[in-house]
Formats: structure tokens, C-alpha cells, sequence
């Protein structure tokens, strides 16, 4: 399956009276993303704000970060089985535009986490301080239900990011990448010396905000599958995850997955990047043993030389990984875990809940107990209410002078667990 | 064998949702505690059947845990010991604030709490 | 702004005083002298420090006479004020380890003032203390002091000057159980193909988190009948006979003892003891066999439930043992216990 991505740089972002996308600058019409926005009678009203690299703002609590895109050759649509009718996507030709996201922001439940600083200290632990980001503030009707405010959320996002995508459909891309797999035999014959190399994505799936959809399916019903790693490019599996910021994967982390875009450029050099297996993340350790057990089987049944394994959240998901890893290794395939650590404040803590002598190779995106003192800024986009009390926060996260404590836990993919920050510990 | 299955929770939302229907073991406890709670039960041969740090909500932010067991002695369990213990431990890497919040935020925790309890639902009954 | 003041701590060979023959050679201080790895010291230290005063000690003399050792260079140390403590580089020499990390250990928990080593990474020092002091790893000889020096002195000023200490690989010390983030020139991702490559071609790689290590034994096979069974106990707790005649370390013990229990058919406050430190002997003193169960053990024997009781006990204290220092104790009585016919062993701890 072969997939070209073109890319579209973003540098700026306006509001104005005609959405266009115009020498990489996105205009965008403020009264028709509100329309699209409440298509939703579930929400009440929405506000939109932009923020810059660079800026004295900050974002909180963030929801979901998405990277807007197009299909705009080849089967299905962007975000298909929930903005787009199913069909298999990773095939054909799809734009995304590049150095900017759609945020959504706002409170769902009241220990809502999540910090976006576009400047100071902070703007170095997230990677989406880097973007211009339109931000997407929704109220909600009265009396709605967390669960379906979530949802509601988690869908206008996606179609203000679909609505912003569509806009760059008859444009030239700045540059374009082309990301290609084959078939069992296929890959077999076209290199028949590199060693068999899949990626083993562990998905969030335990509940309401704990949620990870693939096609639009609840991966918590899944049993462990696999797909061709370009799929994920046109948003297959986007995010239902609003807990723990520092390591759950937006949906923008989905499309832009640094595992398969880092395998994807070993890809027929020295290795051949056969396929992206899913797995899930259940609360049910039977649940967890099945799972597990599919995935050692399936690395198995492809013939693996090695995989990648990657965590989302905190707890329950290490032993997941764990189990994960100590099957794959039983099987013979070589495994690289990646995870983040809660090694408490003071560093000394045992880090994972979990531990066996078989993960032996292990990437970590630091330890999330990390303090720090973040910057009062000039702008909030969103709340801070919820800051004094967000994962890491506490009671003196307010200090005097306007800057705030907090745990690293807290900044939104400050400890990424596919690997796509530059924070690590030892 | 089937022995089927039961919550211990100090979560009254779990209890009020799932009490009618299911076997719901409900305690006013801490969130440690109730680990406490179910690592006893568990050195009593209990089956855990759900993970005690289910959730990225993390121990002393949430008051709220529940988790399923057996609803009899099945044997003793390494792995399950292991487990406990690890989630018991990990208790004390995070600073204490569960009681920080406005009464409405509670809920919010019970209803996540409960939700992910109820995960495990359709998995236990076509199981127990 | 004035220099930071430094007082270095070397043994007899690198004074160049000699060798084996002279490891007896008391504690001297020398006070404004640079000796031996001191001067590659002040060569990187530039402008910013000075090592004040040397102290040169044999490392037999050391070992031999811990209390009064540690007592006399804590003095030395003291009359200095120095805003930072340094000793060795050790590489491999074992008691000079050793020695470095418990002089380092003491300055910094008896004067407050920090310290810093460097040894190599199998020295058993190094096992012994670089959780509680910064010890940089070095070569395995002397002929790596200019790469120790290199780490040791940055090091060293970082630590006097209370600037922050970066994670174990940006600084050059050995990992010490204390996480410390930093960022990393290439993302997580890319960091796990490159290890996956590696370890792939069967090449060394380094994990960015060691897993706790497990030493996880297989169970023996069940013993089949009791009855005829020889059943040794083996102690952790560090009961001992009364007095402590082979003196047991209450912590960190250096070796184990072996006592006959031939006839002995209960531990009493007057004829047995505990060696411990670390928790609190009194229910360990009044009744050894609380710890020790020679009492019950004996009744089993005549009851006939077990064959017999095994006439030796081995015992030592787990409080803050090295592991490596356990494991070497049982690896040498377990092959005196199966030279004496035991089946079995029923281990206590405290």
C-alpha cells in the first residue's frame, strides 16, 4: 500500500472573512467554523482564539491537538468511521497542513488536565508549543452528560479540523513523502536480507476519557489487529483520551506516529517495516492476557525479526506493555519498549508498576513526577481554574507572583510514550 | 470453575449503579486502603480480575477505586501479589489531594471510576 | 570571588609512598600540598578551585582501623573547611574504593560537606556507595586518570558551587538510583529504532531504564518424605551466640559465621543474641528463636516430623549487605551444607 503525503506549511494564522489558505498563511472565516462547530446541539456556544509560538499564552486544559488534513486521492476520507463513511484509507495521495494544529480546549470533568505554554520553560516540555494553534473552546448545553460533552468535543475538532484540511485540497504541496508497504511475500521478495520489523501500538481503551477509536470502533471491543502503518496518516485511530496530558496520544500524535515515520525511514535500508499490529489497554486482566497473547501470536504468524512497543498512560497500561514484551521475546522477536516513568518527585521511586528481566531495551520519555515552575503569562486560553488542582498541581500551584507548580505530568505530551519528545531520564 | 465475581469499591456511585445487580462490596475507605483491602483478599486466594491502578487518573488525585475479585477463594496468585503490591507502592509517588476539590468534581471521579469498573462488565459475564 | 576550596583524599600508592608493602601507612594531612592525581586536578579545575590540603592514608591502615581512620580524617577534613571533598580517582583497586566512598559517605553525613569520588564501575565500592555519593566512573587502571580527571573536576565544581546536577550520562557518575530527566539531541522514537537496530545485529545497546534486577530461583523439587529429611536453618537476622565472637557487622556485614547447635534445644536470652541493626532487638534478644526457630525445630525432630535438625546454623546480617557479599556467603555454605547431607534449608529473615 502506498501512501504520498503532501505536506502544506502553515506559517501563520488569521482570522478574516473568507477561509483560504493563501502563501502559507490560513485565513480562516471565524462565523463558519462556529457554524460547523454547532452542528452539535449538544454545544451552547464556542469561542476560537489563536496562539503563536512564541507568545505569552497559555492553553488549558487542553483535550485533543489534531493536525488537519485531506484525502485528496485513493479510498475513504480523513477520520473514517467518524467524520468520513469507513472505508480503508492509506492509500492514494493526502494533504496535511504542517506547523499548525487544532486545539480543543475546555472543562469536561473537573479535574480536566492539560497545559499548552507557547513560550517559558513549559513551551520546551510540549511539542505543540511549536505550532500556530486554533484553538476550539466549547460550552456545553446545561445538564449534559460528561460522556456526551466529551464526545461532542472529541467530533467538533474533528470536523473543524476536516473543514481546514478541505480548504488546501486544490493546493501544490511544499513537499511530498511517500510511504509505501507491501504484502507478506512481497516485502519477502523486494528484500529478502533485511530483517522483519513491525510496530506494536498499544492503544488507551478502559473507559469513559480513557478511550482510543480505530475506524471508529472502541478499541476496548478489539481484539489485537494489525494494519499498514500509512492508514494512521489519514487519522484511522484518533483520541478519546483527556486524562493523564503528559502521556496520552492526541490524535495529532496518531497521524504524525514518530514510530512509524522513524521505521518508515529504515524502511528498505536496513529494515523491512512489514505492518502496525494494535493492541489495547483493558482494565480486565483476562482481557489483558487475550490480548497480549495475539499480539505474541500475530508477531509470530508475520514472522518477525523485531519489534517496537509503545505505552499510552499510566499503571494499569505497564502491565500491558510488560506482558506485551515478555510474550514477543518468548516468541523469539526482539523487542524495543517505549514508556515514561513516575519515579516521584524526588526521582527515587520504582518507575513502573510493573518490571520483568525480558525488557531489556527501554526508551523512556522521562519521569512525570518532574516539578516545575511555570511562568504567569499574559493570556489563558481556556481556564486556569483547574490548574490548581490538575494531575501534579496542588494546593500551592498558585503561587503569589502568578507562576504556577506543577508536575510535568500535567503539560500536555511532555513524556510522550511513542517517542515523540526529546525528554528522557536516567 | 465459575465462581463469578465481586467489586470492592469505596466508590457510592459504583455501589448505587451495580449494587442491585451485582455483588458489590462497598467500604468508606481510602483509595490505599481499598488496595489494602483487596491485597488481604488476595492473600486470601481471591482472583484479581482487574487491574488495582485501572485508570490514568492517578492514586490520592481520585478517592475513588474500585476493583473486581472473585466472589470465593480460587488459590493464590504470584502475579496477582505482584500487582497489588506494585499499585500499593505506587500510592506513595504521588502528593495527597483527593480532598482539594469542589464538591461537584467528586462526582466527575465517581462517574470515571464507575465507568471503568464497568469496562470490565461484558468481559466478566461472558467469562463468570 | 574567592577559589573553591577543595581537600583530596589519595592512598599511600598514589603519594607515591609505595606500593603493598606500605598500605599500613597512617592518615596525613598535607596541608597546602598537591600530590599525585592532584595536580591533573588543578589542571582542570583552571582558575576556579584549589585543592588546599591532600590527605594520604595506606588502605590497609584504613580497613584495618575503620573507627579510628574515619575519626582522624574527619578531623582533617574539618580543620580545612573545604567547600568540596574529593577522593581517589580508585579505578580498580578495591580497598582504595571502598575506602574513597566511606570517607565520602562520612564527610558528607557527619560534616555536611559534599564529596565526590571515582572508581571503576566493578570496583565493590562503587556497588557500596554510588547510590549515596557521586562516584564517577573511570578505567579500570590508572592509565584512564586524564578521562576520570576530565569528569571528576567539572563534576566536583558543579556540586560545590550547589549548580544543578544533570542526569548520570550527561555528568559522567554512575547511576544512583535517583531519575533525572534532561533532553535527549534525537526523539524517543528515533532513539528506539536506533537501539532496535542494535540489538537486532546483536550489537551492545544501552537501555535507558534498567529493569529492578530479580534474582528469581527455580523451586527445588518437593522433599518427599520429611521424616528422613536433615533440615539446616540459615539466618539473615543475625542471631548470633551471645557476645558476637566473630563479630558481625550490624550492617553492611563482611562475612557470615557458622555456630554449632549440637544439643541446643532453645535459644535464651543468656546464650544467644542478634547482631542487627535496623530494627529493634529487644523481642530478637529476649527470645532468639523468634527469629531463629531452633525451639520448634527441635520439637518437629522428636515429634518425628522432620529426620533432623542440621548441628550448624550459618547467620548473617541483611541490613544494607551488598547483595554481591550475600550471594558470595551462601555460595560458600551452601556447598558445606551439602557436604554434610542436608536436604533442606529453612531461611529466616528478621
Amino acid at each position: 500500500m502506498k501512501l504520498e503525503v503532501g505536506h502544506i506549511f502553515i506559517n501563520d494564522i488569521q482570522f478574516a472573512s473568507e477561509s483560504k489558505i493563501e502563501n502559507g498563511v490560513l485565513y480562516v472565516d471565524e462565523e463558519a467554523v462556529k457554524a460547523i462547530v454547532l452542528e452539535d446541539e449538544k454545544i451552547k456556544g464556542v469561542k476560537f482564539d489563536i496562539a503563536k509560538p512564541g507568545e505569552s499564552v497559555r492553553i488549558t486544559p487542553v483535550k485533543d491537538v489534531i493536525e488537519p488534513r485531506v484525502k485528496v486521492e485513493g479510498r475513504g476520507g480523513v477520520f473514517p468511521g467518524v467524520i468520513a463513511k469507513v472505508d480503508t484509507v492509506g492509500s492514494g495521495k493526502t494533504y496535511a497542513l504542517k506547523g499548525m494544529a487544532v486545539v480543543t480546549a475546555g472543562k469536561i470533568v473537573g479535574f480536566q488536565e492539560g497545559i499548552i505554554d507557547m513560550s517559558g520553560p513549559g513551551a520546551e516540555y510540549t511539542p505543540f508549543s511549536k505550532l500556530n494553534n486554533l484553538v476550539v473552546v466549547c460550552e456545553p448545553v446545561d445538564g449534559i452528560k460528561q460522556h456526551e460533552y466529551e464526545k461532542a468535543v472529541r467530533l467538533a475538532g474533528f470536523r473543524v479540523a476536516v473543514y481546514l484540511g478541505e480548504l488546501a485540497r486544490e493546493l501544490t504541496p511544499d513537499e511530498t513523502k511517500t510511504y509505501e508497504t507491501y504484502g507478506i511475500m512481497e516485502g519477502k521478495e523486494k528484500f529478502p536480507n533485511l530483517p522483519r520489523v513491525a510496530y506494536v501500538q498499544m492503544l488507551q481503551s478502559q473507559g469513559l476519557l480513557h478511550d482510543t477509536y480505530v475506524y471508529g470502533v472502541d478499541a476496548k471491543r478489539t481484539l489485537s489487529t494489525i494494519m499498514n502503518p500509512t492508514e494512521v496518516m489519514d487519522g484511522a485511530i484518533v483520541s478519546g483520551n483527556c486524562v493523564s496530558a503528559c502521556d496520552k496520544n492526541p490524535t495529532y500524535v496518531h497521524e504524525n506516529n514518530p514510530v512509524v515515520h522513524d521505521l518508515f525511514e529504515e524502511h528498505g535500508k536496513t529494515i523491512n517495516f512489514v505492518c502496525q499490529i494494535l493492541t489495547n489497554e483493558n482494565v480486565y486482566l483476562a482481557d489483558k492476557m487475550r490480548s497480549s497473547d495475539w499480539t505474541a501470536k500475530m508477531c509470530r504468524l508475520l514472522d518477525l525479526d523485531a519489534v517496537i512497543v509503545s505505552q499510552e498512560g499510566f499503571g494499569n497500561p505497564d502491565t500491558d506493555l510488560i506482558m506485551n514484551c515478555k510474550k514477543i521475546e518468548a516468541e523469539g522477536v526482539k523487542t524495543v519498549i517505549i514508556t515514561d516513568e513516575y519515579a516521584g518527585r524526588d526521582g527515587k521511586s520504582q518507575s513502573l508498576a510493573d518490571a520483568d528481566p525480558a525488557a531489556d531495551a527501554v526508551v523512556t520519555g522521562g519521569n512525570a513526577n518532574q516539578v516545575i515552575v511555570l511562568p504567569k503569562m499574559d493570556k489563558v486560553i481556556g481556564t486556569e481554574e483547574f490548574v490548581t488542582i490538575i494531575a501534579g498541581g496542588n494546593e500551592h500551584s498558585h503561587r503569589e507572583d502568578g507562576t504556577i507548580e506543577v508536575e510535568i505530568q500535567a503539560i500536555t505530551g511532555a513524556t510522550n510514550e511513542t517517542g515523540f519528545g526529546y525528554l528522557s531520564a536516567r | 470453575m465459575n465462581t463469578g465475581f465481586m467489586i470492592i469499591t469505596n466508590n457510592p456511585l459504583v455501589k448505587e449503579k451495580l449494587g442491585e445487580d451485582y455483588h458489590v462490596e462497598y467500604e468508606e475507605l481510602s483509595y490505599e486502603d481499598t488496595l489494602k483491602k483487596v491485597q488481604k483478599m488476595i492473600f486470601q486466594g481471591y482472583k484479581l480480575l482487574t487491574h488495582p491502578l485501572s485508570g490514568s487518573v492517578k492514586p490520592n488525585e481520585t478517592p475513588y477505586k474500585s476493583v473486581m475479585l472473585s466472589e470465593s477463594p480460587e488459590g493464590l496468585d504470584a502475579q496477582a501479589m505482584q500487582i497489588i503490591a506494585s499499585a500499593i507502592q505506587a500510592c506513595g509517588k504521588f502528593q495527597f489531594k483527593s480532598d482539594l476539590y469542589k464538591p461537584q468534581v467528586y462526582a466527575d471521579f465517581q462517574l470515571v471510576d464507575y465507568t471503568l469498573i464497568s469496562s470490565a462488565l461484558p468481559s466478566a459475564e461472558s467469562w463468570r | 570571588m574567592s577559589k573553591i576550596k577543595v581537600v583530596h583524599y589519595i592512598n599511600q600508592f598514589f603519594a607515591q609512598i609505595g606500593g603493598e608493602e606500605k598500605a599500613d601507612y597512617p592518615a596525613e594531612l598535607r596541608v597546602g600540598e598537591i600530590v599525585g592525581p592532584g595536580q591533573a586536578l588543578t589542571q582542570q579545575f583552571g582558575e576556579e578551585a584549589e585543592i588546599v590540603a591532600t590527605i594520604v592514608c595506606g588502605d590497609s591502615y584504613f580497613n584495618e582501623n575503620l573507627d579510628k581512620a574515619k575519626a582522624d580524617i574527619l578531623e582533617m577534613v574539618k580543620s580545612q573547611n573545604p567547600d568540596i571533598f574529593i577522593a581517589g580517582p580508585a579505578f580498580n583497586a578495591g580497598r582504595y574504593g571502598v575506602a574513597c566512598g566511606t570517607i565520602c559517605d562520612a564527610v558528607q553525613e557527619e560534616l555536611g560537606i559534599p564529596a565526590v569520588t571515582g572508581m571503576y564501575v566493578e570496583n565493590p565500592g562503587a556497588d557500596m556507595f554510588k547510590n549515596k555519593v557521586y562516584t564517577v566512573s573511570t578505567k579500570n587502571s590508572a592509565a584512564g586518570m586524564r578521562d576520570a580527571v576530565k569528569k571528576l573536576a567539572p563534576l566536583a565544581l558543579k556540586i560545590a558551587k550547589g549548580e544543578k546536577i544533570g542526569a548520570s550520562c550527561e555528568e559522567g557518575y554512575m547511576p544512583n538510583g535517583v531519575r533525572v530527566n534532561f533532553f535527549e539531541k534525537e526523539r524517543g522514537s528515533k532513539r528506539a529504532v536506533k537501539m532496535l537496530l542494535k540489538k537486532l545485529a546483536d550489537k551492545p545497546f544501552e537501555t535507558e531504564y534498567p529493569m529492578p534486577s530479580f534474582d528469581r530461583v527455580d523451586p527445588q523439587p518437593a522433599i518427599k518424605d520429611l521424616s528422613k529429611a536433615t533440615i539446616a536453618l540459615c539466618t539473615s537476622g543475625g542471631i548470633v551466640p551471645k557476645g558476637n565472637p566473630d563479630h558481625i557487622e550490624s550492617s553492611n556485614a563482611s562475612h557470615y559465621g557458622e555456630y554449632d547447635i549440637t544439643g541446643v534445644m532453645d535459644l535464651t536470652e543468656e546464650t544467644y543474641e542478634t547482631a542487627h541493626g535496623g530494627y529493634d532487638p529487644v523481642y530478637a534478644n529476649e527470645d532468639a528463636d523468634r527469629v531463629l526457630p531452633v525451639d520448634v525445630m527441635r520439637e518437629f525432630e522428636k515429634e518425628g516430623v522432620i529426620g533432623k535438625l542440621h548441628n550448624k546454623f550459618y547467620t548473617t546480617v541483611g541490613n544494607g549487605t551488598a547483595v554481591a557479599s550475600a550471594k558470595a556467603f551462601a555460595e560458600e555454605y551452601a556447598q558445606k551444607l551439602i557436604a554434610d547431607g542436608v536436604d533442606a534449608v529453612i531461611m529466616t529473615s528478621t
